[in-house]
């Protein structure tokens, strides 16, 4: 017992000293580093536990949430939060119930008409204008929506570029390209300046709506280049066997080529929406009080001025927590995707 | 009966495009012609009348908006190709330390990869600024001899001026960049197959000489594409200058769209303008990787 104990310390330090120090180069870094980590930390921790003042986010923890949301209703976009969360723990540590598994992206799609529900009122509960949601609340809407939205647009777009048909594969080509081109910053400008003249007279979009659908313009053309990938590794062979069985285009098109395409394209996907998630917080500068716009203008406020690396540590925690709640619960579905290939 | 079909769809779809454009095109007609806009390009010749804090050519505020938006064009080369260098340097350290044999500098990489990949660009460009940056003294903080000074107004180095606004920028971006081209640069040494590795070993050449030497020639060819991806985006991500109040092409569009209310043509003139970046990016690096094929080709 003690044996196999102290032999397997030595081969602990054995492959330790194998990895750290290998040569007097290796050595001579691996001293430094450790030098430098600990210098780093000792100040880290002086500083988060007796220089730091946390006051400027413990007190404004429900404005970083739920923005300026009226008070008595900010159960509201609370529960839809907590749903959300409680949801993800769930597909990531549920039970294994056939049954469940199936339904599980039903009640994903549900969770969109209750936010929406839960956010603007109305039907018992006291509506509520968009100009007032605000934090991460807003955030995550802006996510979801423009995701939601731009997933269907790139298909069609990527459809469209492959097609055989000269013309829809020109504009769809053009679209892509051009909207590849610039940033993103801009389109959301532009999209919040542009989108009120291309409209009819009399017909007003929320300044919201109007970085949903700048959003969804921007990412679909490159959800369309990563479905374009998907759409071309499925080899020739499937759709001609599909056409010897007597399918036609558009049972093609639905059965063959999209279920693959997007399986294929799935770890792409779902790194564009991490994006997406990271870049609403670009809306700051445009005006819409999301998650960092939150904290410019809490870092505005008089009582708390200066106070920037609390804040700006704060709301990096916060994103960084989220971003890997979502890499996780993608790696989750890319798994159990493979997983069903395999059955099939 | 098979392209009578497609002929059909085909000017359906036809129909359905033009008259989506068609209506569009006539609201923004009606809309401008309400505002009382129009559309033309012959303000671009007017005096701009509003100063810049940077400019590589000479300007002042009585030059034309033309003029401003050349400048404001250099000042955007100016930072993509000045964070482009620094972020290639320093991406290509930390891909090399990530795949390298030392698991705690590993472990260090990798942990700074997943940091700066998971926290938004805006947030980190703020943070230098505000952090980084203004929360300098006012006075002169580090003063070697007159030859390397740094204060909130910047860094000077003798003689050479970088304002904060300016290094805020190049700090953020390549930081932010770096991240994504060491996974690139990973990638790309990870593609070169085992056997080459142990080849060189058991004739003995030494670990650091082998990478240069053996595998990074290699790798380059899958390293290219993905370095020219990380490059664009990079271009485009430098319009968040404008959250530090860097001209950039972008802010400058946005200072004239404010002056003028010209949103249509200034959105246009910023589509050449990033068409123009994005052309002589990809030229550039179509350029090195031939050269890169060519040297290979002698050898």
């Amino acid at each position: 017992m003690l044996k196999t104990y102290i032999n397997s310390t030595i081969f602990f330090f054995k492959q330790i000293r194998k990895t750290i120090f290998l040569n007097l180069f290796n050595t001579i870094i691996t001293l430094l580093i450790i030098l430098l980590i600990s210098v780093a930390s000792i100040h880290a921790f002086k500083w988060l536990i007796f220089k730091a003042n946390w006051k400027v986010v413990i007190s404004n923890l429900p404005l970083y949430a739920f923005g300026s949301f009226p008070p008595d209703e900010q159960w509201r976009p609370a529960t839809w939060i907590i749903s959300l969360l409680l949801l993800s723990i769930f597909t990531l540590c549920g039970p294994e119930w056939r049954w469940l598994r199936k339904n599980l992206l039903i009640v994903w799609l549900g969770t969109i008409p209750l936010g929406l529900y839960l956010l603007y009122g109305g039907l018992g509960l006291s509506p509520i204008m968009s100009r007032h949601w605000g934090g991460l609340t807003l955030t995550i809407l802006l996510t979801v929506f423009s995701s939601l939205l731009s997933l269907p647009l790139g298909i069609v777009l990527a459809l469209c570029r492959q097609s055989s048909l000269p013309l829809t594969q020109k504009v769809s080509s053009i679209y892509i390209d051009v909207m590849r081109a610039i940033p993103l910053i801009a389109v959301l400008f532009f999209g919040q300046l542009l989108i009120p003249l291309f409209l009819p007279l009399g017909m007003e979009i929320d300044r919201v709506w109007r970085a949903i659908f700048a959003f969804t313009l921007f990412v679909s053309a490159y959800i369309a280049e990563d479905i374009r990938g998907g759409l071309q590794s499925i080899p020739n062979t499937q759709i001609e066997a599909a056409n010897s069985l007597g399918l036609n285009q558009y049972q093609i098109i639905q059965f063959i080529l999209i279920p693959q395409a997007l399986r294929i394209a799935l770890p792409a996907l779902t790194n564009q929406s991490i994006g997406l998630f990271q870049n609403t917080s670009l809306m700051a500068i445009l005006g819409l009080v999301e998650l960092l716009g939150i904290g410019r203008s809490i870092l505005a406020n008089p009582e708390f001025i200066g106070q920037y690396i609390e804040v700006y540590v704060w709301l990096a925690c916060v994103y960084w927590i989220v971003c890997t709640i979502m890499a996780v619960l993608a790696r989750h579905l890319e798994k159990r995707m493979t997983i069903n290939q395999a059955n099939f | 009966m098979k392209i009578n079909q497609k002929l059909f769809l085909q000017f359906g779809i036809c129909i359905i495009f033009f008259g989506l454009i068609g209506i569009l095109i006539n609201n923004l007609t009606i809309n401008l012609i309400r505002t009382g806009l129009g559309f033309n390009f012959s303000w671009l010749f007017k005096p701009a009348s509003f100063a810049l804090a940077e400019h590589p050519l000479p300007y002042t505020s009585s030059d034309s908006y033309a003029w401003a938006l050349f400048i404001g064009w250099l000042n955007s080369l100016k930072v993509i190709v000045s964070s482009l260098i620094l972020a290639t340097f320093l991406g290509t350290l930390i891909g090399f330390a990530r795949t390298g044999t030392n698991s705690l500098l590993g472990l260090i990489s990798a942990g700074y990869i997943t940091i700066i990949r998971q926290t938004p660009l805006l947030l980190q460009l703020m943070f230098w600024y505000f952090v980084g940056f203004l929360g300098l003294k006012d006075n002169m903080f580090i003063q070697i001899k007159n030859i390397l000074n740094i204060s909130n107004q910047g860094i000077e180095f003798s003689g050479l001026t970088f304002s904060s606004e300016f290094l805020a920028l190049l700090f953020g971006l390549s930081i932010f960049t770096s991240a994504y081209i060491a996974e690139v640069i990973r990638g790309g040494i990870l593609s070169v197959s085992r056997g080459q590795w142990e080849a060189f070993r058991s004739l003995g050449i030494s670990e650091r000489k082998g990478l240069t030497l053996i595998i990074l020639p290699q790798a380059l060819p899958a390293i290219i594409p993905g370095l020219t991806s990380q490059y664009l985006n990079l271009a485009k991500n430098s319009t968040l200058a404008i959250a530090v109040g860097y001209s950039d092409i972008y802010a400058i569009n946005d200072t004239i769209i404010n002056q003028t209310g010209r949103a249509i043509e200034c959105f246009i003139i910023l589509l050449i303008s990033f068409l123009l970046l994005n052309l002589l990016i990809t030229n550039t690096m179509e350029i090195i990787n031939r050269l890169i094929l060519k040297s290979r080709e002698y050898s």
